[in-house]
This record gives structure tokens, C-alpha cells and sequence, in this order.
């Protein structure tokens, strides 16, 4: 734990869990596809937007406190569905719920979680304050799909997130090269890289064989569990290629919750979205992990805040390393924030502890950006607070000037 | 002394503060918070700006010299408010202070100096006090009565630390202000004997350990202890009614410290600010602020003939005094560069780095073809009115 104590900020929890998980864990939780470039103009587009101090505003009963779908959260953040925290740590997605179940913020269980959803919602579910969410990667066999929201329902979760961003696998080049695949798969690079990782071997693998064996897909159909991606009837049966908005009416339909699209990045597919009577959408670029061509989230949320207005709850998530960038968001026009990386590096280096660590630092760098910039309550932040115009800093602008020449 | 002699611009100073400087103590005065974002962008913003000379002007009785709030200044510069000049050199405050009042600029002292402002206002100059506004009111206005009685001719409010920032470094290094000795700032202390005899083990030898002198008896303990002293710091209720009473208290020139928007500025003029400090604080506080050269044309635009304005944050080299002025400072303040040369060379080093940047200064004004502080103007810009072309094209 004093590992966890030395944390300051999301970029130690970073390092620590570097040094914690294989390699090969390591990257497929870290970076993004093909050359990364898309991971980095995330970052750049948050870090170019300029903020001002505003001077002498009584600012010490601020709040952070917010609702999203009106119910209430301590901050605007959620949890983001990821498939790796499992690995990060023994049942790693169940202490992440329980992290965010405490501080308040919903939780996003992935499709490809290693922990039932059941399971889930009895230990980080509504009887222990928490909000639980689940995001749906849609299966070639609709049918099966169908019965994973019912069961998700059944188990309690408020929202359910169909993630369209993922339209085809992304060449993630690196995990071949580390021998990684999920569900996990023995193989003899991977087991190097395990070897010189003695403590993530034993707290996290070894528990998983002494128990349930090798951890699994708990969510797919028993028929699926076990099977790898690469093999070639579970590959036909995660192919997306066919999705389409047809798809999101029958969801519509049957989902009687909260519903979200997850990977919106233009107005006119943000403006189809509430013809389909979407409650939320999340302007994502699945942490550049997708597209590698793909234009930073915190670039494309004004036009499409603008385009939506109020007619819909527009969630942001994609780089959200610091508390400044869900300042930046909200004033753009966000509701909330998802942080995906940023809490799974807390759960690797600390359970539980280390995922509300990583919340609570970005909660307290949150607090203080309020503070500096003036603002009492979220509501206030706007884009009053930026350095230049509306649609973002007068650097941004430059830039774009620059290119126009 | 002869590393002073070594040092030619701000960038050798700051490499000999560095050697010098346990790493504690270095990186307080050096980095700035978080992700190092806004002390990037405040020198990229000055770097940005590029200037043309001007041909065939007889620049041979040029001056640099100027006034600021009516008295003279041999430089349109200042010495910022700033805490660890006493951890640099033994009585670092002091030591800036006599530089200051040498090169003819004034000085600042911090709230939390660790030299009683009865020790520096005996060395006289032109005295400026920082205040930080303390939970507890009545304990500022009795520390501003102090510094009346003292005679420091300026009061300037710090706006811009409604919290305390994430340096998280200082955790890291184990350094803390107040200071508490912790394993790793005492092994980064034992790799520094030369500062440990030239600077702590003076202070043992005399006082004991350094103090913020100008807290009220109850609070100085605390540089030790920390504990009470957390919340007496409080600020984040500073509003603008306590600005109103600290100008009915303050007889002299009263600025604000850490003002970024031009309507804050408007405001401040209706409080009856005599200047402001277009300030980030060293880029200190918020990691996103903006770096304050790229907000200083309009806050200069609607405030700038009728108030004072002073920019920091960033200054390094003359030429930046001179793009400041150009903009529509008035002057500079100078943190970090001038706590560069205190910790190679107290005094003496302090008055190196501020003949440096006079001198950097005194060149770019020849260059440009400007003989008076009054003939900087944004003429001497390559590009638009406001700027170079990348500002003019915002």
C-alpha cells in the first residue's frame, strides 16, 4: 500500500502499474493502435485549451456534486467499460465497482468482462449505493445479445451503453507482438513476460486457478466463455460489421432504462441518436484505441453539444487524465466524464483502494480547477472560463488559422 | 564567486542554482505544478513574438529607466514576492532586498518571507508587501498595519490561490513548506554540504530554524508543525468586499496579483486598484492558465490607461521586458531568475541576474530602435498591432 501512498497522480498510478503487470497487460490496458497517434492528440487537444484564473470569488462552499439521468453522483465522472481490469487485479472489475459504488459515480461493466454481472450487481449494486451501467458489444447472433440485456436488467443495471465504435476489430499490433489475447490464452511470449512479473503471477493469475481456473468471459453465452477471439466461430460471432440503426430501435425497444450510444463523433449521427430515443450518448474515440486517424473527442464535442442541446445527456471519455480536462468538457458542453485507463491503472496498482485513489485524485484536481477558475457548483463552468472564444482557446484557433494559410 | 562570473544569462544562474540547491528546495523555486503545461506555455508565448530592427536610428542616449506609480525605477522591473529566497541564501530576502535597492528597482516581500519586514525595511529602497489573505481577516490587517508602519510604499493582494496547487513534486522530494524533515529531503540535504553550511546550518547557528517571520506569533511555530496553520491559510472565501476594506485600510499604492480577464480588471479599477499583476503565478497554480503575455492585450485594452499593469510569470531574458512593454505593461516582476542568482551568489547574485536582464533589455531597445521605454511600442512587432501574425490571426 505505500506504493499507493506515493501516487500523486494518475501519471504514478501510470508508472506503477507498469512496473506491476506483464508487458503484455501492461499495453493492452496503456496504448492505443497502430502508431499511437490518436492516444497523443487526445492528450494534446485537452492540454492546448487554455484556462483563466477568475480573481476574488468566494469560492469555499463550491460543490461537485451533479445528476446524471437525475439521479445524483459526487462528481461528474463515471467508470468507462474496459475488458482488462480483470487482469489489472484479482476480480479487478469488482473492485472498481465497489471503488466507484463509495465515491459515489456509476459504474460501466464491459461485454467482455471477467466478472458475472450478477456478482457485480449483488457486491457494487444499488444495495450498496452504487449505479450500475452496461455496455454491449452486439453479437452476429442478435438473439444472444437480446438475452444479455435482459439478464442485465434482471440483474439490476439503470443504463445500458451500445458501444458503435468497434465496427471492426483496430490492428492493435502490439499485442500480437506481446503474445497477448483475450480471453486469455497461454502462449509461450506472454509466459515470459509472466515469468518476470512474480507478484502479478500470484496475487492475480494464481488466484484465478486456484478458483474458477482460467478467468473467462463470465458474460457470454456458456457456448462462447472459454473460446478464443481467434477462433474463427467466435470471431464470426463478434462481428459487428452489421450494426446499424435498425439495431438501435429494436434495443430501444427493448431496453426499458436508461439508453446510451457509446462512439458518437459527428452531429448528424448525434442528431439520428435522439430521433431513435437515445437518452445518452458518448462522444468517444474508444481511448484512441480504435481509429488511429481519429479526431480528439474534446475537438468534436462542441459541434455536436450544439447540435443536441438539451435534448439528450452528452457524456465525454477518450484521455481524461487530469481534473482540468473534465472541467474543459463540462464547459464544452459534456455532462460527465467516463475514465477508462486513468482508473484501471489505480486498480492495478491497488484493488479497490487504488481505484478510488485514482478517483479521488482526479476529484481533488477537479476541486481546485473549479476553485481557480471561479466556479461554485458545475453548472457555472463554461466556456466563460476559457482563454478566447467560444468553440475553444485562441491557441486552438491559431492553430487552425495557421492551417487555413 | 568565480561561478558568478561563469553565469551570462538566466539559464547559467539557474544551472548553478541548480548544482548548488538541494533538490528539495531547487525544484520549489523551479518547477511549477502538475504536468508543467503553463511554465512551458509562459516562455512559448514569449518566444513566439518575434520583433524587427529598426535601421539607422541613433539609439546612443537611450534609457531603460522609468517610473512606476510616479517614482523612478532604473528599470521597468520589480522583484516579485516570492518564499524560499530564504532557503536559497541564508537571509535571502535581505540579500534580494539590498540588490533590489541597488539596481534603483523595488522589491516584494512575501508573507511568507522568512526575514521580519523590520529587517528589510531598514536596508530602505522601494518596499513592496505581498499579502495572503488569511482566514482569520483581523490577523491580515494587522500584518498590513505592520507593514504600513514599516513604510512599504505598495500592497498587493495574491487573487490567484483561491487553493493550494498540486506540486506534487514537493511530496516527492520529501520538501515541504512548512518544513518538515523527512528522510529523503535529509539524504538529499546531506548530498548538498555546501548549502547545508552556507545556508541551514547558519540559520541553526543564529535564530534556529528559519521561520515565517511576518505570521503572527501563533502561526510561525507552525513552519514546523503545520498543523493549524492549514486552515489560518484558507483563501478560498477572498471576495471582492475584502478588497474593498483592505483599500479603505491601505493608505498607499494598493495592486491585485494573479488578475487574468479583462473583466476581473474593470472590476479591480472600480475597487480603486491602483495597478494589477497580470500573473499565473510562475505557472504555479492552475496547470491550464493561460500564459498571461497572451492574455495581457486586452486586459490592457480596457484597463490599460487607467491602472498600472505589471506582468510576470515566464521573464527570463530582457527581450520578453521588452515584448511585455510593447503589450502594455507598465513593467515585469521578476520570481524565479532572481532566486537564481540569490542561490549562487546571495547579493551579489541577485544584482548579476538583474544587470543581466537590464542589459538583455538595454540590446533588444537598441535593436528595435526604441531610445525611451515610452517608444516600445507594438510597432516593434513583426506582424499585426497586437502581435506577431500567430496573435493577430486569433
Amino acid at each position: 500500500m505505500s506504493t499507493l501512498d506515493r501516487c500523486l497522480n494518475v501519471y504514478d498510478l501510470r508508472a506503477a502499474a507498469k512496473r506491476r503487470l506483464p508487458r503484455a497487460v501492461f499495453e493492452f490496458v496503456d496504448r492505443g493502435s497502430e502508431d499511437g497517434v490518436a492516444v497523443a492528440n487526445n492528450r494534446n487537444s485537452f492540454e492546448r485549451i487554455k484556462l483563466r484564473h477568475r480573481a476574488l470569488v468566494d469560492v469555499s462552499g463550491r460543490t461537485m456534486n451533479t445528476t446524471l439521468f437525475g439521479k445524483p453522483v459526487s462528481m461528474p465522472m463515471a467508470i468507462a467499460p474496459t475488458g482488462a481490469a480483470g487482469l489489472c487485479w484479482h476480480e479487478g472489475e469488482l473492485e472498481l465497482a465497489k471503488a466507484a459504488a463509495k465515491a459515489r459515480i456509476p459504474f460501466t461493466l464491459a461485454t467482455g468482462a471477467m466478472t458475472a454481472m450478477e456478482k457485480i450487481a449483488q457486491e457494487a449494486g444499488p444495495s450498496v449505493g452504487g449505479r450500475l451501467w452496461f455496455q454491449l458489444y452486439v453479437w452476429n447472433r442478435r438473439e444472444l445479445s437480446y438475452q444479455l440485456i435482459e439478464r442485465a436488467h434482471r440483474a439490476g443495471f439503470e443504463a445500458l451503453i451500445v458501444t458503435v465504435d468497434t465496427i471492426v476489430p483496430p490492428n492493435r499490433e502490439y499485442n500480437t507482438h506481446n503474445g497477448f489475447v483475450l480471453p486469455f490464452t497461454p502462449n509461450v511470449t506472454f509466459t515470459l513476460d509472466i515469468m518476470r512479473h512474480p507478484v502479478w503471477f500470484s496475487q492475480v493469475l494464481m488466484k484465478y486457478f486456484t478458483t474458477i481456473g482460467m478467468p473467462r468471459n463470465e458474460n457470454y453465452p456458456d457456448e462462447y466463455k472459454r473460446m478464443s477471439r481467434d477462433d474463427p466461430t467466435t470471431a464470426q460471432m463478434v462481428r459487428q460489421d452489421s450494426l446499424n440503426w435498425e439495431d438501435i430501435k429494436i434495443f430501444r425497444d427493448k431496453w426499458p432504462g436508461i439508453l446510451m450510444i457509446k462512439g458518437i463523433n459527428r452531429p448528424d449521427d448525434a442528431l439520428k441518436a435522439i430521433e431513435y430515443g437515445v437518452d445518452g450518448i458518448v462522444v468517444s474515440n474508444h481511448g484512441g484505441r480504435n481509429m488511429d486517424s481519429v479526431v480528439a473527442t474534446i475537438d468534436v464535442l462542441p459541434e455536436i453539444a450544439e447540435a443536441v442541446g438539451d435534448k439528450l445527456t452528452v457524456i465525454l471519455d477518450s484521455g481524461v487524465r487530469r481534473g482540468s480536462d473534465i472541467c474543459k468538457a463540462l464547459a464544452l458542453g459534456a455532462k460527465a466524464v467516463l475514465t477508462g485507463r486513468a482508473t484501471l491503472y489505480g486498480t492495478a496498482v491497488g484493488g479497490e483502494a487504488g481505484a478510488f485513489k485514482a478517483i479521488n485524485l482526479i476529484r481533488n484536481e477537479l476541486d481546485k480547477t473549479m476553485a481557480y477558475t471561479g466556479c461554485r457548483t458545475v453548472d457555472e463552468v463554461t466556456t466563460d472560463i476559457f482563454f478566447g472564444g467560444r468553440q475553444g482557446n485562441r491557441l486552438y484557433e491559431r492553430v487552425m488559422d495557421e492551417a487555413a494559410f | 564567486m568565480a561561478n558568478l562570473d561563469r553565469c551570462l544569462n538566466i539559464w547559467d544562474l539557474r544551472a548553478a542554482a541548480q548544482r548548488r540547491l538541494p533538490k528539495g528546495v531547487f525544484d520549489f523555486v523551479d518547477r511549477a505544478t502538475e504536468d508543467h503545461i503553463a511554465v512551458a506555455n509562459n516562455r512559448s508565448a514569449f518566444e513566439r513574438i518575434k520583433l524587427r530592427h529598426r535601421a539607422l536610428v541613433d539609439v546612443s542616449k537611450r534609457s531603460v529607466a522609468t517610473t512606476l506609480f510616479g517614482k523612478p525605477a532604473s528599470l521597468p522591473m520589480a522583484i516579485a514576492p516570492t518564499g524560499a529566497a530564504g532557503l536559497c541564501w541564508h537571509q535571502g530576502e535581505l540579500e534580494l532586498a539590498k540588490a533590489a535597492a541597488k539596481a534603483q528597482i523595488p522589491l516584494t516581500l512575501s508573507t511568507a518571507s522568512m526575514t521580519p519586514m523590520e529587517k528589510i525595511a531598514a536596508v530602505g529602497g522601494r518596499l513592496w508587501f505581498q499579502l495572503y489573505v488569511w482566514k482569520q481577516r483581523e490577523l491580515s490587517h494587522q500584518l498590513i498595519q505592520r507593514a504600513n508602519r514599516n513604510g512599504f510604499e505598495a500592497l498587493i493582494v495574491t487573487v490567484d490561490s483561491p487553493v493550494s496547487p498540486n506540486r506534487e513534486y514537493n511530496t516527492h522530494n520529501g520538501f515541504g513548506l512548512p518544513f518538515v524533515p523527512t528522510v529523503r529531503f535529509t539524504l538529499d540535504i546531506m548530498r548538498h554540504p555546501a548549502w547545508t553550511t552556507g545556508v541551514l546550518m547558519k540559520y541553526f547557528g543564529s535564530q534556529g530554524f528559519p521561520k515565517h517571520e511576518n505570521y503572527p506569533d501563533e502561526y510561525k511555530s507552525s513552519i514546523l508543525s503545520g498543523a493549524g496553520s492549514r486552515d489560518a491559510l484558507r483563501a478560498d472565501s477572498l471576495a471582492w468586499e475584502d478588497i474593498a476594506k483592505f483599500r479603505d485600510m491601505w493608505p498607499g499604492v494598493l495592486m491585485l496579483k494573479g488578475v487574468n480577464r479583462p473583466d476581473d480588471a474593470i472590476k479591480a479599477l472600480s475597487y480603486g486598484i491602483d495597478g494589477i499583476v497580470v500573473s499565473n503565478h510562475g505557472g504555479r497554480n492552475m496547470d491550464s492558465s493561460a500564459a498571461t503575455l497572451d492574455v495581457l492585450p486586452e486586459i490592457a485594452e480596457a484597463v490599460g490607461d487607467k491602472m498600472t499593469l505589471i506582468l510576470d510569470s515566464g521573464v527570463r531574458r530582457g527581450s520578453d521586458i521588452v515584448k511585455a512593454l510593447a503589450l502594455g505593461a507598465k513593467a515585469v516582476l521578476t520570481g524565479r531568475a532572481t532566486l537564481y542568482g540569490t542561490a549562487v551568489g546571495g547579493e551579489a547574485g541577485a544584482l548579476k541576474a538583474i544587470n543581466i536582464l537590464k542589459n538583455e533589455a538595454d540590446k533588444t531597445m537598441a535593436y528595435t530602435g526604441c531610445r525611451t521605454v515610452d517608444e516600445v511600442s507594438p510597432d516593434i512587432f513583426w506582424g499585426y498591432r497586437e502581435g506577431n501574425r500567430l496573435m493577430g490571426a486569433a
